[in-house]
């Protein structure tokens, strides 16, 4: 339908229905969507064409009117009352008369915790089958990070269990706090935020996500695939401390760790000072005792050196007169005294040892040598 | 050095004591890894004891805020 304007001069002018009107076209122009909300002010009259309902955000009281056919929502067999949860397909449709804003319905479905707890076990086994949640994904936790960051909401415990944690454990920590929304639609785009921010920070070495017990829709953020993607991604290892022991919202098994609570999270992320003193002071005296244990042993064996250099001169001549001995043995063993021992003579003439009896003529005067000594004689 | 992490430096320190309760290093390089043990120790223990400690907010993004 062509929208018309009146100009008065340079200036153009609707008519309330025209303008309406052209609002109207081109909201019809939006694609159909499905909106969550809580049905309050349902109004349904036989002698009305449609039914009225208003849909409520649970999180921040926002609202929405809805109309629906009304053959179509008897048709549906709801039996919805005030305060039910749903799911409505629609699209955004004006009102003209009224110039109301409005979604028009084409289906509504009842949305329960059941239908919740369904889609979390979905996406749960979507981002497991992904292996988000692998144990080999985990990564450990610095002993000692130089910055802590903290995303937590404004409220008082979570975030003050957190930090005296940490002070009392170890007084020197630094923490860089990232205060955001930790319920409602906002919440998972914005930790997601706080996530970014606080990798850039400089040093930040782990970061924790802390947020008390909330009922079961207040932690659904922490459930949310952009949140437990964003989480898993973080380039710098995570602790997710998020509602009481037996929640476990998808960001506590995407994290590197899972905290019970935010007490236990300050517990894991920095060491208590008084066991770090005494495991360096361990070190120092290890440290001393090991430098004199290298100590002592190089003078051992200087020592050793030292002794056996003194020891050298007389183990020489002592090796020496060994030899000596040896050879004065063997020298012993092939002298002539052992023979003349068992009875026999050497006889030595003018010319020396007689060994024929032609070399000896009558008279001739000879030396007799026994074992014992020599004695003269004369050859007849 | 004093780029070192504190568990860098503190692993360090717990490797040269090991080595040196073998007690096979050198004497030269047993000195030397005593001093470098000794430094390592007092780095770790200023880390411990820096008065650095403080709690910061990281600033907050106010488009973000809306009337609750």
């Amino acid at each position: 339908m062509k929208v018309e304007a009146v100009e008065y001069g340079d200036r153009k002018v609707y008519s309330v229905a025209s303008f309406n009107r052209g609002v109207g076209d081109w909201l019809a122009r939006l694609p159909t969507v499905w909106v969550e909300g809580e049905l309050t002010e349902l109004r349904r009259h036989a002698r009305w064409q449609s039914v009225f309902f208003t849909l409520k955000d649970p999180a921040d009281g926002a609202c929405l009117g809805v109309t629906i056919l009304r053959s179509r929502f008897d048709a549906l067999r709801l039996d919805l009352a005030d305060g039910d949860r749903v799911h409505v397909l629609g699209r955004p449709d004006l009102y003209e008369a009224r110039g109301d804003f409005r979604l028009r319905a084409l289906s509504i479905e009842r949305w329960g915790l059941g239908d919740h707890l369904a889609a979390l076990e979905r996406l749960k086994r979507k981002l497991g089958d992904e292996g988000l949640f692998a144990a080999e994904r985990k990564r450990a936790l610095p002993r000692l990070p130089r910055r802590i960051g903290l995303v937590t909401g404004n409220d008082a415990a979570a975030k003050r269990d957190v930090l005296t944690t940490i002070t009392s454990r170890f007084p020197a920590a630094r923490v860089v706090v990232a205060e955001t929304y930790v319920q409602g639609p906002l919440a998972a785009p914005a930790i997601i935020d706080a996530l970014r921010h606080l990798c850039a920070a400089p040093e930040v070495d782990v970061i924790v996500v802390a947020r008390g017990g909330g009922s079961f829709e207040d932690l659904l953020p922490f459930s949310d695939e952009r949140l437990v993607r964003g989480v898993a991604s973080c380039p710098v290892p995570t602790v997710s401390a998020v509602g009481h022991e037996q929640d476990t919202p998808l960001c506590d098994l995407a994290a590197d760790v899972r905290a019970s609570t935010p007490t236990a999270a300050g517990r894991l992320v920095v060491p208590d000072v008084a066991d770090l003193r005494s495991e360096l002071d361990r070190s120092r005296a290890g440290l001393a005792r090991g430098a004199r244990r290298s100590v002592d042993r190089a003078s051992q064996r200087l020592e050793r050196a030292h002794e056996r250099l003194g020891r050298a001169p007389a183990l020489m001549v002592e090796r020496k007169r060994a030899r000596l001995e040896t050879a004065a043995a063997r020298l012993h063993a092939l002298s002539p005294r052992s023979t003349l021992e068992r009875g026999y003579s050497i006889v030595r003439g003018d010319d020396g040892i007689v060994r024929t009896v032609t070399a000896v003529g009558s008279g001739d005067a000879l030396e007799v040598e026994l074992a014992d000594g020599r004695f003269g004689a004369r050859a007849e | 050095m004093s780029e070192l992490t504190f568990e860098d430096a503190q692993r360090e320190l717990e490797q040269i004591v090991e080595r040196l309760e073998r007690g096979d290093a050198e004497l030269d390089e047993a000195i030397r890894l005593w001093e470098r043990g000794e430094n390592l120790y007092k780095l770790c223990l200023s880390r411990l004891d820096a008065a650095n400690g403080k709690i910061e907010e990281l600033a907050r993004r106010v488009e973000d805020r809306r009337p609750a």
